[in-house]
């Protein structure tokens, strides 16, 4: 008797709690509502931290970026993650670099992928290089003798500023296609990136004058474009071959060049081993410079940050006479 | 004393029976000389080869060609000489190309958007891959190892050609094949078109294919991490592992995790493909029981951006060959753990891989029952570099009793516990070559009086298109 009423007055108590967990939900629920009445917001997966960064920029408050690789990885050598897949799944705009960077992770990705709006082909997928001034296009006859070499041309363009302009215009366009409700917003986004790009790519040359004509060694030919617009001269690369690792009588010649032409600095990303690189920039007295490969986005870095974070390191390290004046700079 | 002379020095010191170790050693000096060679300076003499065409220099984006002379240094301090040959070599190259590096292949004004190789065309990705190998058995090759591809004897044995073929057919279709070219015949190892716009997230195949049942299964020799099969995999399916003729249904299911379901119907016939099927022999098709049906869940967790887990749950039924529908069930769990860092030197990496799979199989007057096992780990240290170890473990077959039984008709001696341990030691000249060295010992009572070791030398070569590595 007694345990029966117990019983039922706990089983009261449930319901009542029950029921105040259902209100709170539903209050949730409302309280959501406003929210999904807005549109969703524009699902952008670049493949590089660099594309996440400029699809930020220029589709503002109304896109949603992922990218698949961070700026301490390889691009060339991105395991295909399955959860990659599942980003590739929900996106409505596949931001790629292109010029076969991703070839070895990116298709399976696509395949396993079921959408058909990022598929190649799709309205939603777009080959950054298209927009691009592409520099080391394979014109002769191609194989892998050579290393692995890219024959559409060097594909690390975005560390040419100019290229970045050109590839915010390409994103601006293909958002305004597929979300052309907020097209006047990614036009003026667009424009706002180019003015400040604009503006701290002329800063950066005023401050980057003093080192053209320069020599540097590249572990892997990954600063062609950086060089090209600096004015810098790539005497040497530590890699003999793209994508294949240095031996001792290649790192000798280089060490020989690296003598012969006064090389100061040698650049490398942060994803290639360093202590060959380290024991020539020992035996030359030259500056390594391990960089990431573009911004680090969970930081919040910009790609906008991490070009001034390389052009401050080359100053730094080719041209102390320079460095004092960036310190005077607020 | 590069770490190849050191392997081939412990190897030549085996105690293995002077015999075997003599002719181990003239199997396995000539590849191993080989090795060496390649290892020592592969791309420094592929440089010194002089062009062949036309006396022009050989399109690189290199430095230092036009035939300089290369000598072996053993430090990286280069030598009086070595200096003046390399200004020698250097005045020659800005005597030819105006003090510019020497992009000689390449345009060096900018171009807008890719042109030229890249241009789009509507031929198929091709890849071509070539395995060879050299084995040493202490015992009975033949009697052990049942792999479509696995060296089987002591001598050379061509493992295969692969020759992979890919492209999207249209916005809705990809298609996918794998032709396999033994010495003695061709065989379509893989032909399937896989769906790429169904609404829903599915995604159908249809054709020839590997099954999708556990891991190691659906993956071709050139991703493995040892040179053979899972003697799993060619207990339970053949040498050649689970495929046939058939269509496979998969969705990705809209959870925060991935999870995949793949369902599929394929032939259940194939003497080395559906060994605890139909195998070999001619049936006819009388109810849709009649195939072999698979389903699968694939979960992938990434546990941390370096920390990457993979669970597959696997099970598979279809009629056997025994008659009197009856039929046999096979059931896997595959896990699959790989940390791999997302900064620093992003090239090494460590992966573990296990696999159970148990299998009950009907026969007049009793239900069969055994369980298989591997775990392998593997390791890439370096650049060039990486090492693996691999035990397998195959039980004896048991009857409804309980009790060890002589009436698996596939495998009736297998009445004692198989284990097999291998480790292999892999050098990566490049992405696109491997050359390995794997040993084993398998104590395989049931096929073997004694424990059989046995050595393999493999190289591996690939031509062709990128390969796209799946997780």
């Amino acid at each position: 008797m007694h345990r029966s009423i117990h019983s039922s007055r706990r089983c009261l108590l449930a319901r009542r709690a029950l029921l105040a967990r259902l209100r709170a939900f539903l209050f949730c629920l409302l309280g959501l509502m406003p929210a999904l009445a807005q549109a969703a917001p524009i699902k952008v997966v670049a493949t590089v931290p660099a594309l996440a960064s400029l699809a930020r920029d220029i589709g503002g408050d109304r896109v949603e970026v992922t990218s698949l690789s961070l700026a301490t990885q390889d691009p060339h050598f991105v395991d295909a993650r399955p959860s990659l897949a599942l980003a590739l799944n929900r996106a409505d705009l596949l931001l790629a670099v292109g010029l076969e960077l991703e070839l070895g992770w990116l298709p399976t990705l696509l395949t396993g992928a079921r959408n058909p709006r990022v598929q190649v082909g799709g309205p939603g997928y777009v080959d950054c290089s298209m927009a691009a001034m592409l520099r080391g296009v394979i014109t002769g006859p191609i194989d892998r003798a050579h290393g692995d070499v890219h024959a559409g041309g060097n594909p690390h363009y975005l560390f040419d500023p100019h290229n970045a302009l050109r590839v915010g215009k390409l994103i601006a366009e293909r958002l305004s296609a597929i979300d052309p409700e907020g097209s006047a917003i990614y036009a003026a986004n667009e424009r706002a990136f180019a003015e400040s790009l604009n503006r701290r790519v002329a800063d950066w040359q005023a401050r980057l004058k003093p080192l053209k004509g320069r020599p540097i060694i590249a572990y892997h030919s990954s600063w062609l474009y950086l060089a090209e617009w600096i004015g810098l001269r790539e005497v040497a690369f530590i890699e003999p071959r793209p994508g294949i690792a240095p031996t001792p009588s290649h790192v000798a010649r280089v060490i020989a060049t690296g003598r012969a032409e006064g090389v100061r600095a040698i650049l490398q990303e942060t994803f290639y081993a360093d202590s060959t690189s380290r024991l020539i920039a020992d035996k030359l007295g030259a500056k390594l410079l391990r960089l990431d490969g573009g911004p680090n986005t969970r930081r919040g870095e910009s790609y906008a940050d991490h070009m001034e974070r390389v052009v401050a390191a080359l100053i730094e390290a080719m041209a102390p006479a320079v460095q004092s004046s960036k310190e005077a700079r607020p | 004393m590069t770490p190849l002379m050191a392997l081939s020095g412990v190897m030549a010191g085996r105690r293995v029976g002077r015999s075997c170790a003599a002719f181990l050693w003239r199997v396995a000096s000539p590849c191993l000389l080989f090795l060496l060679l390649v290892s020592f300076d592969l791309p420094a003499r592929a440089q010194a080869r002089p062009s062949m065409d036309n006396g022009q220099a050989a399109p690189t984006p290199v430095e230092f060609e036009s035939g300089a002379k290369t000598s072996v240094v053993p430090a990286a301090e280069p030598t009086a000489e070595e200096l003046a040959e390399i200004e020698r070599a250097l005045a020659a190259d800005s005597a030819t190309s105006d003090g510019e590096s020497v992009h000689s292949a390449e345009s060096s004004a900018p171009v807008l958007g890719p042109v030229g190789a890249a241009l789009a065309n509507f031929n198929p990705d091709l890849s071509v891959i070539l395995d060879v190998a050299a084995g040493w058995f202490s015992g009975e090759g033949e009697a052990i190892s049942a792999g479509g591809h696995d060296p089987r004897k002591t001598g050379l044995t061509f493992q295969q050609l692969e020759l992979s073929i890919g492209k999207a057919v249209d916005p809705y279709f990809r298609f996918d094949a794998n032709l396999v070219f033994s010495q003695f015949g061709v065989e379509v190892e893989e032909a399937f078109a896989t769906t790429l716009a169904l609404p829903l997230n599915l995604q159908v195949r249809a054709g020839q294919f590997l099954t999708r049942f556990g891991r190691i299964n659906a993956t071709h020799p050139h991703t493995w991490e040892f040179i053979d099969q899972n003697f799993a995999v060619t207990r339970l399916f053949g040498g050649e592992g689970n495929r046939g003729l058939g269509l496979e249904l998969s969705w990705l299911a809209p959870l925060p995790w991935f999870a995949e379901l793949v369902f599929s119907v394929t032939d259940a016939a194939g003497e080395s493909t559906a060994r605890s099927f139909l195998g070999g022999g001619e049936f006819d098709i009388e109810s849709p029981l009649d195939f072999q049906a698979t389903a699968a869940l694939k979960q992938f967790f990434a546990l941390t951006d370096a920390l990457s887990l993979n669970v597959g749950l696997s099970a598979t039924t279809g009629p056997n060959a025994t008659g009197n529908d009856n039929r046999s069930d096979l059931y896997g769990l595959d896990l699959y753990l790989r940390w791999r860092p997302v900064s620093g030197e992003t090239l090494r990496w460590i992966s573990l891989q296990a696999e159970i799979f148990w299998r009950r199989r009907q026969v007049p007057g009793d239900l069969i029952q055994d369980l298989n096992a591997y775990a392998q780990i593997a390791w890439r240290l370096a650049d060039r570099w990486s090492v693996a170890a691999r035990y397998e473990w195959g039980g004896a077959a048991f009857g409804i009793d309980g009790e060890v039984t002589h009436r698996d008709w596939l495998d009736s001696d297998w009445t004692r516990d198989r284990h097999r341990v291998s480790a292999a030691v892999t050098f990566h000249p490049s992405e696109f070559s491997r050359l390995r060295l794997q040993g084993a010992r398998d104590h395989a009572p049931s096929l073997a009086p004694s424990p059989v070791w046995s050595v393999f030398v493999a190289a591996e070569f690939f031509v062709g298109a990128h390969a796209a590595h799946p997780f």
